[in-house]
């Protein structure tokens, strides 16, 4: 059977589950968070889209250290200076973030909740924007933002005893914080943006669908995609491998 | 893991490896016709709900390492034990630079 010359990526067979929390992924970008307004969230979206193509950012990658390349960033002009450091930093060199330097951008006035919340946004429009590379679709447009106001809640059980930022252990989240750990696990991973605990639910929320259940992950018996487990860790790892990633 | 550091995805046995690992590098690392060429091949070799499945992989591993990375969260004890001969084979720990220092 001759094979197929070329395909619309728009007939392609997005499994309904992973339809439904790509559609929620989106909103969410445009929701108000915990810290930020919807605004906000898709101006720090916004921003992640245009980083890839800051020279001072191409400049620092091609060092031996990002910190010995002064400069400025090519930005958007929506987001003060630090904001869009911390944007750029976390889309383009993440992996040679340190303490040090986080401890600078809340010096310089960013909140420790805001930075958590700013990761949850940029690992969302990255997660969407690569699916739709990935099948050959165009990069959409950004949603409109939503109206109302952050809640501003900050979990009373969030200690700074595991990573460079607070998290709160399982044990330590109340009532009145949103519960990831239930759904979705309570490795480390889950815990890295648990100062803002909704965070948490947006990634994976969407990530399980992207990649597996945590309890699917381990379950050898059974294949839950067209790819086996075998073909996933694979992809898996050598994505990983390019991005520096070895957790 | 051998493989999928190195790019080799034909050398680990396992079905289109190949294509698979070329295709994460075509979406990372490619132009444009590098990976539409990519998209294609895998759904040649593998049909159209195994291309949804490779996206699906590469946005999910291209956007969880920023969790890591930005939140400086530590590798778990049980996970460092489980792979030290693993890493120190392949000479991971001397990838990881950024955790903590400055």
């Amino acid at each position: 059977m001759t094979q197929p010359a070329s395909f619309d990526p728009t007939t392609l067979p997005v499994r309904h589950a992973l339809a439904h929390e790509i559609e929620r992924g989106w909103r969410r970008l445009a929701e108000p968070g915990t810290w930020w307004t919807g605004s906000q969230r898709l101006a720090i979206a916004a921003e992640a889209r245009n980083a890839p193509f800051c020279g001072l950012c191409q400049r620092r990658r091609a060092a031996l250290s990002p910190y010995t390349v002064a400069g400025e960033h090519v930005s958007l002009g929506i987001l003060d200076a630090p904001m869009v450091e911390i944007v750029h930093r976390l889309v383009n060199d993440a992996g040679r973030l340190t303490r040090t330097w986080l401890q600078s951008m809340q010096d310089a006035g960013v909140a420790e909740e805001q930075y958590v919340e700013t990761i949850g946004v940029i690992a969302m429009i990255t997660a969407l924007d690569t699916f739709d590379l990935g099948l050959g679709l165009p990069q959409r447009t950004l949603p409109a933002p939503l109206a109302g106001a952050p809640n501003r809640q900050r979990p009373a059980g969030a200690r700074r005893d595991l990573a460079w930022v607070a998290t709160v252990a399982p044990e330590h989240l109340s009532a009145a914080d949103p519960d990831p750990y239930t759904i979705h696990g309570n490795k480390n991973i889950h815990r890295a943006l648990s100062l803002v605990p909704q965070e948490v639910l947006n990634f994976f929320d969407l990530d399980v669908e992207l990649y597996l259940k945590d309890h699917e992950i381990r379950d050898f018996e059974h294949e839950y995609r067209a790819l086996t487990h075998a073909q996933i860790e694979l992809l898996a790892g050598r994505v990983s491998s390019l991005n520096g990633c070895f957790y | 893991m051998g493989a999928a550091l190195n790019g080799d995805g034909a050398a680990v046995g396992v079905a289109h490896g190949a294509t698979l690992v070329e295709y994460g590098e075509a979406m990372l690392r490619g132009d444009a016709r590098r990976r539409a060429a990519a998209r294609l091949a895998v759904y040649q070799a593998l049909g159209p709900a195994a291309l949804v499945d490779a996206a699906a992989i590469v946005a999910s591993f291209n956007a969880v390492v920023k969790l890591a990375d930005g939140s400086g969260i530590p590798l778990e004890d049980f996970k460092e034990k489980a792979t030290q001969t693993l890493r120190a084979e392949l000479g991971l720990d001397g990838l990881n630079q950024g955790a903590g220092t400055s």
